[in-house]
């Protein structure tokens, strides 16, 4: 059984609130069984030998932990702001490491690749230089000024554009990017990947939105976000090894994937290595 | 006629400008075409994020991974990274290639060069492959034959049968029939070797 190690005293996304029934949902976290259910209208989680285990109904999602964690789960202030219309996208069965899903996540070179015509497309290919770092004071990854060129960046997107993007990690498996957002000028798209480690080579992705987009049908703009994401999932099934390498040498990274880099250094320095593999010594 | 070389595709079935996962013991192959007709096998795996090159597209003379675009030319050289595109990638960054030659229009692979050409067999030519669910020696045994190279009647044709151990309890049954066979005869052929494989198969099974 691997070691689910530092990451276990972390809130995980185990489902989106709205469709919790009384009769439940049986699934996995970290290998272990739990089910997710409604009582009295209030989420619970019980674990495989029916304990009760700890809940926070946030982001239009359920969140536990097997472990005891030492903070709240995080929040993202911009989902109060007023005008904003909050998407719970659904879920996306991933087979690949959670970790690796929300590295995939920070990466902007694969657009014209992956999300071609849509994302990003050739020739404009190039990643120029942005800032990363991770703020000790919320113990934080982030990545600012990163820019990329975008035929539609949304759904609500018409033409080319170069997008701006911020990119922040909050939690080992959660990320969320905020994106120029073309109907409101000076304001961010806020898109945040929630991932459940059901195993380290399996995970069940909640995107989640809270957006500006006044004109999209609800259905549109989860369909936008669900091809995306399709896209990525033909990729991360398909990368070797299936659990993410922390330590250098596996893999050669470049300049654009600076995000990646710090990723992975935060994830090893906290020993949240459960879907990652270290080197054999 | 044991041979050190390894019956991986068809080359047929690997057209110009196209890429295909192919095996060699415990190796993952890219097997793929450039647009000019070259053959190559390299290990399965993009040196930048471990994408599996054989999702990727071909491009000319080079393959391109499908994830980033890093493209790679001559010998698994990377000559090509998009999000850098004034950058002159470093020598070190490579992909391990595979010996890969054709021959009866099967494409051979292997680690190290072995001495001899890959064995030629005058009068055949490819004609398809499957993959069956069983241990090379069962399907020898079926074609009523040993080894790894049986000469067979199948589908009332005499076939040269090239067999490639798989992983996972699977082999690769490459097909060779006699050239100018008909159309019916070759419809015959492949129904036979269908059959063949459901018998192997059940026989595992059973
Ligand atoms: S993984 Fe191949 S180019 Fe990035
Ligand atoms: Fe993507």
């Amino acid at each position: 059984m691997s070691e689910t190690g530092a990451m276990r005293d972390h809130w995980y996304p185990v489902g989106m609130t709205k469709q919790l029934t009384e009769a439940g949902r049986d699934t996995l976290l970290m290998g272990e069984p739990i089910r997710v259910f409604r009582d009295g209208g209030q989420p619970q989680v019980s674990d495989g030998a029916g304990r009760a285990l700890p809940v926070i109904d946030r982001f239009g999602h359920v969140w536990t932990s097997l472990g005891t964690p030492a903070k709240d789960l995080f929040t993202i202030p911009e989902a109060d702001q007023p005008g904003r219309r909050l998407v719970d996208v659904g879920v996306c069965r991933v087979r690949c490491s959670p970790l690796r899903a929300v590295e995939n996540f920070l990466d902007i070179a694969h657009f014209p690749f992956v999300h071609t015509d849509i994302l990003g497309s050739e020739p404009h290919t190039e990643v120029e230089r942005y800032e990363v770092e991770i703020r000790d004071d919320v113990d934080e990854v982030w990545a600012t000024k990163v820019k990329f060129f975008q035929p539609q960046a949304a759904k609500s997107a018409e033409g080319g554009i170069t997008t701006d993007y911020m990119y922040r990690v909050c939690a080992p498996t959660c990320s969320v990017l905020y994106k120029t957002c073309p109907p409101k000028p000076g304001e961010w798209d806020v898109i945040a990947l929630f991932v459940q480690p059901l195993t380290e080579t399996l995970c069940d992705v909640w995107p989640w939105m809270a957006l500006y987009d006044d004109d999209a049908e609800m259905t549109d703009l989860i369909h936008f976000q669900q091809m995306i994401f399709v896209q990525d999932r033909s990729v991360l099934e398909n990368q070797l090894p299936a659990l993410l390498p922390l330590d250098p040498g596996m893999e050669i990274p470049t300049r654009a994937d600076m995000t990646s880099i710090a990723y992975r250094r935060w994830l090893k320095r906290h020993g949240f290595t459960y879907g990652a593999q270290l080197v054999a010594a | 006629m044991p041979t050190d070389w390894t019956p991986a595709a068809l080359s047929d079935d690997i057209p110009a400008a196209s890429a295909a996962p192919g095996q060699l013991g415990p190796h993952d192959l890219a097997i793929w075409r450039s647009a000019s007709g070259r053959i190559a096998a390299w290990a399965d795996r993009c040196p930048h994020r471990g994408m599996r090159l054989s999702h990727g597209y071909v491009r000319g003379e080079r393959l391109s991974c499908i994830y980033h675009g890093w493209g790679y030319g001559e010998g698994g050289q990377c000559v090509r990274i998009p999000a850098h595109p004034e950058l002159t990638p470093p020598e070190a960054i490579k992909v391990p290639v595979f010996r890969a030659v054709e021959a009866s229009g099967v494409i051979w692979v292997a680690v190290e060069a072995p001495e001899a050409p890959p064995p030629e067999f005058p009068g055949f030519e490819a004609f398809r492959s499957l993959q069956v669910k069983a241990a090379p020696e069962a399907l020898a045994g079926a074609l009523g034959g040993s080894g790894l190279v049986v000469e067979a009647a199948l589908g009332g044709a005499t076939v040269v049968a090239l067999i490639q151990p798989l992983r996972d309890g699977a082999v690769g049954l490459h097909l060779l029939a006699p050239e100018a066979l008909g159309a019916a005869e070759l419809d015959a052929l492949s129904v036979a070797a269908e059959a063949l494989r459901r018998r192997v198969e059940e026989g595992v099974t059973a």
